[in-house]
């Protein structure tokens, strides 16, 4: 396990690098933005007095290292500052919205491992004939439109043409469900409501079919070729000189040495749904971080944007760490008893 | 040149990807000729018309002030190849450059240029695009800017990976050893074979460019009216669905189809030049 | 006396762009039960192909184009549907292949390879079962800690511990037929000699047929009862190997012994040059055991 660890710290290192540069750089752009922040914050009837006093409120008075300075010790403190949209603290918005995004993408995730890694499997198994044609088509068509487009095409389609989910939203108004988690599949099940739970989940499949599809298509691709490259393996020939069935090939022999080239990637397209969790929100309605940031950003409310723009930088980060930590124990079950066998 | 193209005709899912490139790149660049309605880019009302569905006159019908989609899509084309060549043009060659530092120096320099890219990688790229669009004005400029900030690295890291396994070969420790300036190391005898997976990742992100590009302006972060834009389109017929469809339905597969073209092609290409996935 | 392998005019096509290229001429080969033979030739000759067209492997590639007869222990594996083919491997008959290394499962451990091949056999072996038998194995093989190999990853073991590994495996099920494909090839020279000598011990204690693909005749005449020469995609010559190797009967047979040191050498022998008299018709040696 020693080496897992090492690992983590390692990663754990360079993220806090990381997370320096990106809180300079969500800084910068806040700094960039042309005019004056004050004034864009008090609106264009602010008086002359009002300008001064909230400049020193938000320290624009001061160099901008000391700027810098005041801005990461009270991201430290856990203080974002307040929005000017909804007159909170930005945490509090954030802990408000942030649930319902995370809980679609983690549902997209789990489609998106659970569709794209059979599919590039399948294909690669039949590579060159039919159903590798088909799932190569499929998948770059599936890749060759962005989320909001296939979200319409699905709404469309199978909740007004065929009324099989609904429309918008998280959970039918007649239930009341306790918040307790924020992920409402968990707070239906803590208060026992699975009524609730099974409506939760109906919710929920429109939104994260439409959100898994490039993903599950790139995950398809990427598998199919990473098990390609492997099938031309010697170890691959000798599994089928002793005669084992072409899944069981498929599966022990020429997918399992090709995942861990592919589950970086796949962590990657994971994150990356976290940006088009944006557009899917926009469409079905979803109470999550997207309409809230979409709206923070239509008003140039400074505070809300960059706080919103951390957080998910900061789960980005803590997915492609998990992912790295995941790579590093398949590795490590292997390497580990290498050392108690040379 | 010939032999590529033989090669990529001899495809028959490339030599799609190559002909619908190429048909809506003619239509981008030919709109204000072909297009049925060639007036139907800018704020034109025609109330007569408003709010139809397909029809001989409106092969994909009209949106709610009487203006012909198909004419709309034409020019919206226009918009999205133009910004994807713009980005392109700004992001490939910065990220080329700053690899190929990185990668062929090494030491110092790699640390601070791939810890910086990795700053810009750690951000989702959408989120990023959004942020920076989010403290500009939502113009068709600054989209420019907010996409071609986040795409630069994506070319850094492409370039410096290639960059970092060619420095130990054998050409280019032969042109170290005969004092050639590192310059012309880096970019005479290192670049050319960067070359081949840059361009091939150019035409896969033409693509990538678009959804991006489209995804800013369904949020109202892009273009903005009356100019078309596909996004746009999208997201202002999304109102409404189900009984004025065509007006989201045919933007959104607008960008299904240009997208899946240059994908085809660049998959293509990757065969062509032999560049690994 | 009834062959355990015996293959008829057997002849290969690939399907290319250029309509079909032959690669077998119509190959006549025997094999009896418990007999050691050797197929020689040059890579490209058409051995190895041999060798995986035995096995079923390449009747099921889609661009090959076999026909002739393949009878193995009186069944014709050319006409058996496929299902029935992939049955014979792994328990019948197995194969070694040339790189022991990368020919096992980098994922797996030894143990569980060793499992996966038991149970070929007898699908409902436990475990603890196939340990049991699987160190037997390797003690045969001369390994002298079974235990540790066995919960070892291949690349955690050395080039010899793994060819021998490959052997016992390929030995387990105790097959008709065993087919080596320049087994060793990949490995230095002491090394290769040594497993070739356990792998001549265990076939004969086992009473194992042998098909031992070799590009080296000297490698073969140490192992081999009876040899084949084969030359693009022909058997030019055929005998017992003694007999062979006193008196070399076609020119290509006398090119490729003077090509090849009498000891047991790695590397590629190059025949010199390419003579008409090697398309000489075939040389056969009677006598022998076929």
């Amino acid at each position: 396990m020693s080496s897992v660890l090492r690992i983590l710290l390692r990663r754990l290192g360079i993220s806090v690098i990381v997370l320096i540069g990106v809180s300079m750089l969500i800084f910068a752009i806040a700094r960039i933005i042309p005019g004056d922040p004050a004034r864009i914050a008090l609106g264009p009837n602010a008086t002359a007095e009002q300008v001064v006093m909230i400049r020193t409120e938000m320290h624009l008075d001061e160099p901008i290292v000391a700027q810098y300075g005041h801005f990461v010790a009270d991201v430290l403190r856990g203080d974002l500052g307040t929005s000017l949209y909804t007159n909170r603290p930005v945490t509090t918005d954030i802990a408000e919205f942030l649930p319902a995004t995370l809980e679609l993408v983690i549902f997209a995730g789990i489609l998106m491992v659970g569709f794209g890694l059979p599919l590039g499997i399948l294909a690669a198994r039949h590579r060159g004939r039919w159903p590798d044609h088909v799932v190569r088509v499929l998948t770059l068509l599936t890749v060759s439109a962005p989320s909001f487009v296939w979200a319409v095409i699905l709404m469309l389609l199978f909740a007004f043409y065929l009324p099989l989910f609904p429309v918008a939203g998280r959970l039918d108004s007649a239930y009341d469900i306790t918040r307790v988690t924020g992920f409402l599949t968990v707070d239906t099940l803590i208060a026992g409501n699975f009524g609730a739970f099974l409506d939760a989940l109906h919710h929920l499949v429109l939104p994260a079919v439409a959100l898994a599809l490039s993903g599950i298509g790139q995950a398809a691709r990427l598998t199919r070729a990473n098990m390609v490259e492997t099938y031309d393996k010697p170890y691959i020939e000798m599994a089928e000189a002793y005669g084992f069935f072409p899944s069981r090939i498929a599966r022990r022999y020429a997918f399992k040495p090709s995942l861990i080239p592919s589950l970086t990637i796949i962590g990657l397209d994971f994150a990356a749904m976290l940006g088009n969790a944006f557009l899917v929100e926009a469409v079905f309605a979803w109470p999550g971080l997207s309409r809230y940031g979409v709206a923070v950003i239509l008003r140039k409310d400074l505070n809300a944007i960059m706080g919103t723009v951390l957080i998910i930088a900061l789960t980005f980060l803590v997915v492609n760490i998990i992912v790295d930590l995941l790579i590093a124990f398949l590795n490590t079950r292997i390497r580990h008893s290498t050392r108690g066998a040379t | 040149m010939t032999r590529a193209l033989r090669i990529i005709a001899s495809n028959p899912m490339s030599l799609a990807g190559l002909l619908l490139v190429l048909l809506i790149v003619a239509a981008a660049i030919f709109a204000p000729w072909v297009a049925p309605f060639p007036t139907h880019n800018t704020a034109v009302i025609d109330f007569a018309y408003a709010n139809q569905g397909p029809s001989a006159r409106n092969w994909m019908g009209t949106d709610l002030v009487g203006r012909d989609i198909f004419s709309r899509i034409l020019y919206a084309y226009r918009i999205s190849l133009g910004l994807g060549i713009v980005v392109l043009i700004i992001a490939a060659p910065v990220g080329t450059v700053v690899g190929l530092l990185a990668g062929y120096l090494g030491g110092w320099t790699e640390s601070v240029l791939m810890r910086l890219v990795d700053v810009f990688l750690s951000i989702p790229p959408l989120v990023l695009a959004i942020a920076v669009l989010g403290v500009l004005e939502p113009t068709l400029t600054n989209a420019m800017i907010a996409v071609t900030v986040m795409w630069w690295p994506w070319y850094a890291r492409l370039v410096y990976s290639i960059a970092r396994s060619e420095r130990e070969e054998g050409y280019v420790l032969a042109a170290e050893v005969i004092g050639a300036p590192t310059a012309h190391i880096a970019f005479r005898e290192v670049l050319p074979n960067c070359l081949p997976a840059i361009i091939t990742k150019m035409t896969l992100d033409m693509g990538f460019v678009i959804i991006i590009a489209s995804s800013l302006s369904f949020l109202g972060l892009g273009v903005q009216p009356p100019t078309p834009d596909l996004g746009s389109m999208v997201a202002e017929g999304a109102r409404y669905l189900p009984d004025s469809w065509w007006m989201t339905v045919f933007p959104g597969l607008a960008i299904l189809l240009a997208v899946f073209g240059f994908n085809l092609l660049g998959d293509g290409l990757r065969e062509v030049l032999g560049v690994d996935e | 006396m009834s062959a355990l392998l015996d293959i008829r005019d057997l002849r290969l096509g690939f399907k290319g762009l250029r309509g079909i290229t032959e690669v077998l001429h119509g190959i006549d080969l025997a094999i009896a039960a418990g007999e050691r033979v050797a197929l020689v030739g040059e890579s490209g000759s058409g051995k190895s192909v041999t060798a995986r067209i035995i096995l079923g492997l390449l009747q099921e590639a889609r661009a090959a184009r076999v026909s002739g007869a393949v009878e193995f222990d009186g069944r014709d594996i050319s006409t058996m549907p496929a299902r029935q083919r992939a049955k014979l491997r792994g328990t019948e008959m197995s194969m070694i292949f040339q790189d022991p290394t990368s020919s096992l499962n980098p994922t797996f451990t030894i143990g569980r390879q060793f499992a996966e091949v038991m149970r070929r056999r007898q699908p409902e072996m436990s475990r603890e079962a196939c340990d049991r038998r699987a160190s037997e194995m390797l003690a045969e093989v001369s390994i002298p800690d079974p235990a540790r190999v066995l919960s070892a990853y291949p690349f955690q073991l050395s080039g010899g511990m793994n060819q021998r590994v490959m052997i016992a495996m390929a030995l387990v099920n105790h097959p008709k037929l065993l087919l080596a494909d320049e087994p060793g090839t990949a490995l230095d020279v002491s090394v290769q000699a040594l497993t070739l000598r356990l792998m001549h011990d265990l076939v004969e204690r086992h009473g194992t047929a042998v098909l031992f693909i070799s590009h080296n005749l000297g490698v073969v005449r140490e192992f081999a009862d009876r040899v084949y020469v084969i030359y693009r995609g022909r058997i030019v010559e055929e005998g017992p190997t003694r007999a062979l190797f006193d008196n070399p009967g076609h020119a290509y047979t006398r090119a490729l012994m003077s090509a090849v040191p009498r000891i047991t050498g790695a590397g590629l022998p190059e025949v010199p040059e390419v003579s008409d008299d090697f398309l000489a018709p075939m040389v056969r040696h009677t006598g022998g055991a076929a």
